[in-house]
């Protein structure tokens, strides 16, 4: 009669484990597949083994999307960071305003990110938008903003950051309302300015908290799809494919779908190293908040 | 010094109101957008007459693009899509929470490494797979996918609900003579119901908004809202305030439900990240 | 029903919560288990419910092995120490909880009666309704032991009911509780680290320490035959007195200032370090017996009594005496005790690696 306990947990994970193994399958499938030279004009393909991802490496396409990928992520997610502290940290203060307006902070953080640049291309649009408008009092009024590349990138850019910078306040808010309170009470009582209070023990205690959210932004930055498939759709001319709109083209477009598979794969790569990279990171740095607070 | 705070104080107000109107002005100018009638679209910019004809021609299907079906696929993909991830995750999550064994861990990091895989990845060999399938434009085929969004969300979050119930509850109960299933039933599960409801409806909300999923496995019959305002842009006369108001309206769901949890989305959010 | 632990053992990782457990609880006993915290009696209970599987050893129930038999196949009744009363409920729905299982499955005209009386008993009538969470502590103990009594048991198993109330309310507990297990007669296995409930409750008492069982017996067998020095210290207040000392030729104990001679009832091997244990009641002011003179160190009143603690040498004992026969004693005030050789306990001397045993015939 024992064994039949046993098996109980078991059984309960048994139909998540089948459906994460069909989700599995296409993931094990796509990597088959790039061995390949699957394409829509081949169908019955050939084993070309490692081909396609060399053909990636030295292609100038590839280095120019992850070029771009990496300027996109690097910018949203120190953007998003910068923000979404400097909110959290003044919706903390908790007056009367911050109060009201932290019950609608998540709102641009619940709209999907297509609709969201989709509301931004309206705003940016020459003829139709309405910045533009808004701008030319300050003698700014008249820029393209998606018809240049530093534009397009900035203006998918600022997308990100408007979707996103409540993910990092939210997390950043929950972290200031956890810290300890006498350590605050202490310095207070020494007669430390706000700066100081806020470089020594706001930041080194929060860090950690605001570390993880960062992380997940910047990862998340890197696989970024919807926004530039919406905003720019990768142009002007291809300033702005970053690497899964590559992958996109390549696999949907011009239907080559081992090449653009190889894409994705080599993104996966790029993510999961800098998860690893970025975790050790982090640890040391909480690890450094801790001495700090003692 | 009183009066240097009380200056901080209005500066800091002020900096917060200056974001929030970063925040919502897109939102309003949509409002605005989407009531302008179409010829005066170009010529002004904030004097001019509404009127609900933006909205009258999205719901009633003008330039052939049936937006209500979009509207009605995406419902219920979503919500198909968090029926089985809650079917399938509930009793993993207990499992998971209240025994400690390999299998357990290994499908807790298989279920978070999806969050870190490119979409594409999956999705083009499914484009071919499913095409050979015949589950391309189906909502079985949408919701089937979708778990890759909907599933390591409910495990994640759900575990660590049942994780906070002491185990002394359900002991109570076998004592009294239930068994197994029925505590899990009368005693874990009731217990666990709010937080049940607020990752339901962050999972909806996630599942609504997906993109990608969609734009590539989908076509004319389970084509969903998030593809689907993108239809007005189209060709050499793009109907601006149509799409501004296909954007509202499928923003509108996930609206109302984030305003509902908004108190329980501190946890969704952090799944995974402080664990891990 | 009885109920057995033979040779259990039960390990959480590298934390062994129970050694080698040997107890028996005959049938309709009113068993307690004394232990401090940590020594293993929660595990003890829980493996006697079906909750934990031992690693080892087996238990019985009415002398059947009860390996592999689940919790609701038991016929065992527990009150958690938590008290585990399901919150989102009435304290009807948790009383009527049992009666409405699969296991009991009693019809509601009768469940009814049956939570009445039981609410009637313990004085929560009035509280049915109400949901858990509006009730005090008190009245939510009484919940949890009235889910216990409310359906027929082989065996009540009671993990610390009484040791999150406030004083008075737990010896009003304990009250009831004594008169409830006197009318009832089911076998009850009781568990908590206040001696003073333990002897004041069980017809048996076990002390239990890093998961073993240290000696069982009756009030009489734990208080005048204690295993060791250990089980001798954890009942009785004040303390029992304990000198250190060895025997010296002619069988007598002698501190080792030499201020203390007492002559031993029984032969022990001379030379040996021992300890001797008396009792503070065994020491009179006044009457007949071996005498030793002190000077008063301090004294304090318990009410009728005061407890007068005596220099003798470099020792110091205590002991306990009317008020009358202790009036006008100060400090340093020289004195005069008694103590009957026979009241005299004998103990190996205290090993670091475990107390020392009692020197004499004794029967487990």
């Amino acid at each position: 009669m024992g064994w039949r306990l046993a098996l109980r947990p078991y059984l309960l994970i048994v139909p998540a484990l089948l459906l994460t193994c069909g989700i599995l399958y296409p993931f094990g499938l796509g990597l088959y597949y790039t061995l390949f030279d699957f394409s829509a004009s081949k169908p019955q393909p050939d084993m070309v083994r490692f081909e396609n991802y060399a053909t990636v490496f030295t292609q100038e396409a590839f280095w120019n999307s992850a070029w771009v990928t990496v300027l996109y992520a690097v910018g949203a997610a120190a953007v998003e960071t910068v923000l979404g502290v400097a909110v959290a940290l003044l919706l903390h203060r908790s007056s009367l305003v911050g109060r009201i307006l932290e019950k609608i902070l998540i709102l641009p953080l619940m709209i999907a990110p297509v609709i969201a640049a989709i509301m931004w291309k309206l705003m940016l649009q020459p003829s139709v938008g309405v910045v533009n408008h808004l701008l030319k009092p300050f003698g700014l009024g008249g820029v393209q903003w998606t018809d240049t590349p530093t534009g397009a990138l900035l203006s998918s850019i600022a997308v990100d950051v408007w979707v996103y910078t409540p993910f990092v306040a939210i997390l950043a808010l929950a972290g200031l309302r956890s810290l300890p309170t006498s350590p605050f009470e202490a310095a207070a009582v020494d007669g430390a300015g706000w700066w100081y209070t806020f470089r020594r023990l706001t930041l080194p205690m929060l860090w950690p908290y605001v570390l993880v959210a960062v992380i997940f932004r910047f990862m998340d930055s890197l696989k970024v799809f919807d926004i530039i498939y919406a905003l720019t759709e990768g142009g002007p001319g291809d300033s702005t494919v970053v690497l899964q709109i590559r992958a996109y083209l390549e696999a949907i477009r011009f239907q080559r779908y081992s090449f653009g598979i190889s894409y994705t794969i080599v993104l996966w790569a790029v993510v999961y190293l800098a998860a690893m990279v970025l975790v050790r990171h982090l640890g040391r740095i909480q690890r450094r908040a801790a001495e700090v607070v003692k | 010094m009183r009066v240097r705070k009380r200056l901080s104080g209005l500066l800091a107000d002020a900096a917060l109101i200056l974001y929030f109107v970063f925040a919502l002005f897109p939102i309003a100018w949509m409002v605005i957008l989407s009531l302008k009638p179409t010829n005066q679209l170009f010529s002004t910019y904030f004097s001019f007459s509404p009127t609900l004809d933006g909205y009258r021609a999205v719901l009633g299907g003008s330039e052939g693009v049936p937006f209500v079906r979009f509207f009605v696929n995406s419902l219920v993909v979503s919500v198909g899509a968090v029926a089985l991830s809650l079917a399938v995750g509930l009793p993993a999550a207990y499992a998971s929470a209240r025994w400690r064994f390999k299998g357990s861990d290994n499908l807790m990091f298989t279920l978070l490494s999806f969050r870190f895989a490119p979409e594409l990845t999956v999705i083009i060999p499914l484009f071919v797979l499913y095409q050979k399938l015949g589950l391309f434009d189906t909502y079985v085929g949408m919701v089937w996918v979708l778990q890759l969004v909907t599933l390591p969300l409910i495990v994640w979050i759900m575990r660590s609900y049942f994780a906070d119930l002491t185990p002394e509850l359900e002991q109570a109960a076998l004592l009294d003579g239930y068994s197994r299933k029925q505590a899990f039933f009368k005693v874990a599960l009731p217990l666990v119901r709010p937080g049940i409801a607020a990752v339901s409806l962050l999972a909806f909300i996630f599942a609504w908004n997906n993109f990608v999923f969609p734009l590539i496995l989908t076509s004319n019959e389970a084509q969903t809202v998030t593809v689907g305002a993108l239809s007005f842009l189209g060709g050499d006369r793009p109907k601006y305030n149509l799409t501004a108001a296909a954007a509202l309206v499928s923003v509108v769901p996930p609206l109302l439900l984030a305003l509902t949890i908004q108190r329980y989305l501190v946890r969704g959010l952090s799944f995974g990240a402080v664990k891990s | 029903m009885s109920v057995a632990l033979r040779g259990v053992r039960k390990a959480y990782g590298r934390n062994v919560a129970l050694d080698g457990l040997e107890l028996e609880v005959r049938e309709g006993e009113f068993f307690c288990l004394l232990g401090p915290s940590g020594a293993g009696k929660t595990t003890t209970l829980k493996t006697v419910a079906g909750l934990e599987r031992p690693d080892a050893g087996t238990v019985e129930i009415d002398g059947r092995d009860m390996s592999g038999v689940e919790p609701y196949d038991r016929g065992v009744a527990m009150c958690f120490e938590s008290y585990a009363l399901y919150p989102h409920r009435s304290a009807y729905d948790n009383l009527a909880s049992p009666l409405r299982s699969p296991r009991h499955r009693l019809p509601a005209a009768e469940a009814r009666e049956r939570v009445g009386a039981i609410a009637e008993l313990l004085g929560i009538s009035a509280l049915l309704d109400r949901p858990v969470g509006a009730l005090s502590n008190g009245q939510r103990q009484r919940v949890a032991l009235g889910r216990v009594l409310v359906r027929p048991a082989s065996a009540f198993l009671l993990d610390e009911p009484l040791s999150h109330l406030d004083a008075k309310l737990r010896q009003q507990m304990r009250a009831e509780l004594k008169a409830i297990g006197a009318a009832r007669r089911t076998t009850t296995l009781y568990v908590t680290h206040d001696a003073v409930e333990a002897l004041a409750l069980g017809d048996r008492i076990g002390v239990i320490r890093d998961g073993r069982i240290v000696q069982t017996g009756t009030r009489e067998e734990i208080w005048y035959r204690p295993h060791d020095t250990e089980v001798a210290r954890a009942f009785g207040r004040p303390r029992i007195n304990l000198l250190p000392g060895t025997v010296a030729p002619g069988g007598v104990f002698r501190t080792a200032d030499g201020q203390v001679e007492v002559p031993l009832p029984a032969p022990v091997r001379e030379n040996t370090e021992v300890l001797i244990g008396v009792r503070p009641r065994d020491l009179a002011l006044d009457g007949r017996g071996h005498e030793l003179t002190g000077t008063v160190y301090v004294t304090e009143v318990l009410g009728r009594a005061v407890e007068v603690t005596v220099r003798l040498g470099e020792s110091h004992v205590s002991l306990v005496a009317p008020r009358a026969a202790a009036a006008g004693l100060r400090p340093d005030d020289p004195v005069r005790l008694t103590l009957r050789p026979e009241n005299l306990l004998l103990f190996e001397a205290d090993r670091p690696e475990r107390p020392g045993r009692r020197i004499g015939k004794s029967a487990r």
